[in-house]
């Protein structure tokens, strides 16, 4: 996927990606953002994830590290924050090649509902979606797409609870919970 | 007999409460039900259980300004013990006491749910995971859910606390089934439901009554009624239980 550079509006560390996808649906940005895992304990944690978006609305999704694109893209960016995030702007025209390759396809409501958990974004997300795009009769079930696809990363769920029993050890220590 | 359940998600706006009131009165059709709002700094059960003007809640008890029988209330065939909204109450509560609480609970019932927060991210958070005997994990089927979920799941493992079951609510969709049974693989314990979202659940949040006796001929009631069905309470003795919390070591909050 070729993407020609945009013009950099924002590049900045947020803890969840719902922050920033609120907010290019408020600017209704078309142009793209780049989404770096702060992580590099776990897997997928060095590569990048691209989003782009027409009008606020994410239109293709693509994973650097993992060469996936559509829904499985958006399972790859999915790693326990902080994110770093780095939003372009660019015009419709530049974008169009990279948005005609069906394969990178993501619904309109996917990264909101399933990647950032938030239904009520993705629902204003849907409704500022051209009609064409939302609405079909599989739009509502694909989306569990990058869901599914982050379940099968068996690797990806071993490091997060690899990780979580880490933390609850650490922490039962720090608050004295050992011998409970 | 007794058994303690935390219902937690690592994530808030899952709908916990909904589910724990839910699950408290479909199991009080059997068992001796106590459900106790153990997330102490967001009183929340109150208003599902129509007890917006309780005088008396956990809050006072925590405080050591009341007995526990005097934040006891019989609502809906359960016993509820909720906490109160003011902040005055809040700074005094000492959600260490939360042990001694159960403990005294356990002595006079058969099932107690833990309406537990949404983080894990301080002692009095991880708490009602500790004490629990197991948890019942509820998710939407989201990444950030599903991962705060295998959160809950390790914290709880850690302080040797299982996993009764996940249920998955506020589902809006077809295809759950799917992501159900993906989702079982990572986790302990089976899938209990999968409740959909309902307009109902608001409404019963609204009227300030569960959701099983606003609405008990709902989807989303016949849903929880079932994942209570498919919840395996387990014996223990009660003074056991009791002995346990009381002996537990918690250190009090420095």
């Amino acid at each position: 996927m070729r993407l020609p550079r945009g013009r950099l509006l924002k590049s900045r560390v947020v803890s969840d990606p719902r922050e920033p996808l609120a907010e290019v649906l408020d600017r209704a940005l078309t142009g793209y953002a780049v989404f770096e895992s702060q992580d590099s304990l776990l897997l997928d944690g060095d590569g990048r994830g691209v989003v782009t978006f027409t009008g606020g609305v994410p239109v293709v999704a693509y994973h650097t590290g993992t060469d996936r694109g559509g829904p499985p893209a958006l399972a790859d960016l999915a790693v326990p924050g902080p994110y770093h995030v780095s939003v372009f702007e660019l015009d419709a025209a530049e974008l169009a090649p990279v948005h005609e390759v069906d394969e990178l396809a993501v619904p309109p409501g996917m990264p909101a509902e399933r990647l950032a958990g938030d239904p009520a974004l993705a629902d204003s997300t849907r409704r500022s979606a051209p009609a064409e795009r939302t609405g079909g009769p599989s739009e509502t079930h694909e989306d569990h797409g990058a869901v599914e696809a982050f379940l099968e990363d068996e690797e990806k769920i071993a490091a997060i609870r690899e990780q979580a029993r880490k933390e609850a050890k650490e922490r039962a220590a720090e608050w004295g919970f050992n011998d409970t | 007999m007794v058994e303690v359940f935390a219902v937690a998600s690592g994530k808030g706006g899952t709908g916990k409460t909904t589910s724990t009131v839910a699950l408290g009165m479909a199991l009080a059709e059997r068992y001796d039900v106590t459900v106790v709002d153990a997330d102490t700094g967001m009183a929340n059960l109150l208003f599902h259980a129509g007890l917006s003007d309780a005088e008396t809640t956990l809050h006072d008890v925590l405080a050591d300004s009341a007995p526990v029988e005097a934040a006891a209330y019989d609502r809906f065939g359960m016993t509820v013990v909720p906490c109160g909204t003011s902040l005055d109450g809040f700074r005094d509560a000492d959600p260490a006491r939360l042990r001694e609480v159960v403990a005294t609970l356990a002595a006079d019932t058969d099932v107690i749910l833990l309406d537990s927060p949404p983080a894990l991210d301080s002692r009095a958070a991880v708490l009602p995971v500790v004490m629990a005997d197991r948890t019942v994990v509820v998710l939407q089927p989201t990444i950030p859910a599903i991962s705060d979920g295998l959160k809950v799941q390790e914290y709880a493992a850690s302080y040797g606390t299982g996993v009764a079951g996940i249920l998955f609510n506020k589902v809006r969709e077809d295809g759950i089934e799917a992501v159900a049974e993906k989702t079982e693989r990572y986790f302990e314990g089976p899938t209990l439901g999968a409740v959909p979202e309902s307009e109902r659940a608001r409404e019963a949040r609204r009227a300030g009554r569960p959701l099983l006796a606003h609405a008990p001929d709902c989807e989303a009631a016949r849903v929880y009624r079932e994942a209570a069905d498919s919840l395996s309470v387990r014996h223990g003795e009660s003074g056991d239980v009791a002995d346990r919390f009381r002996s537990a070591v918690i250190p009090e909050t420095p």
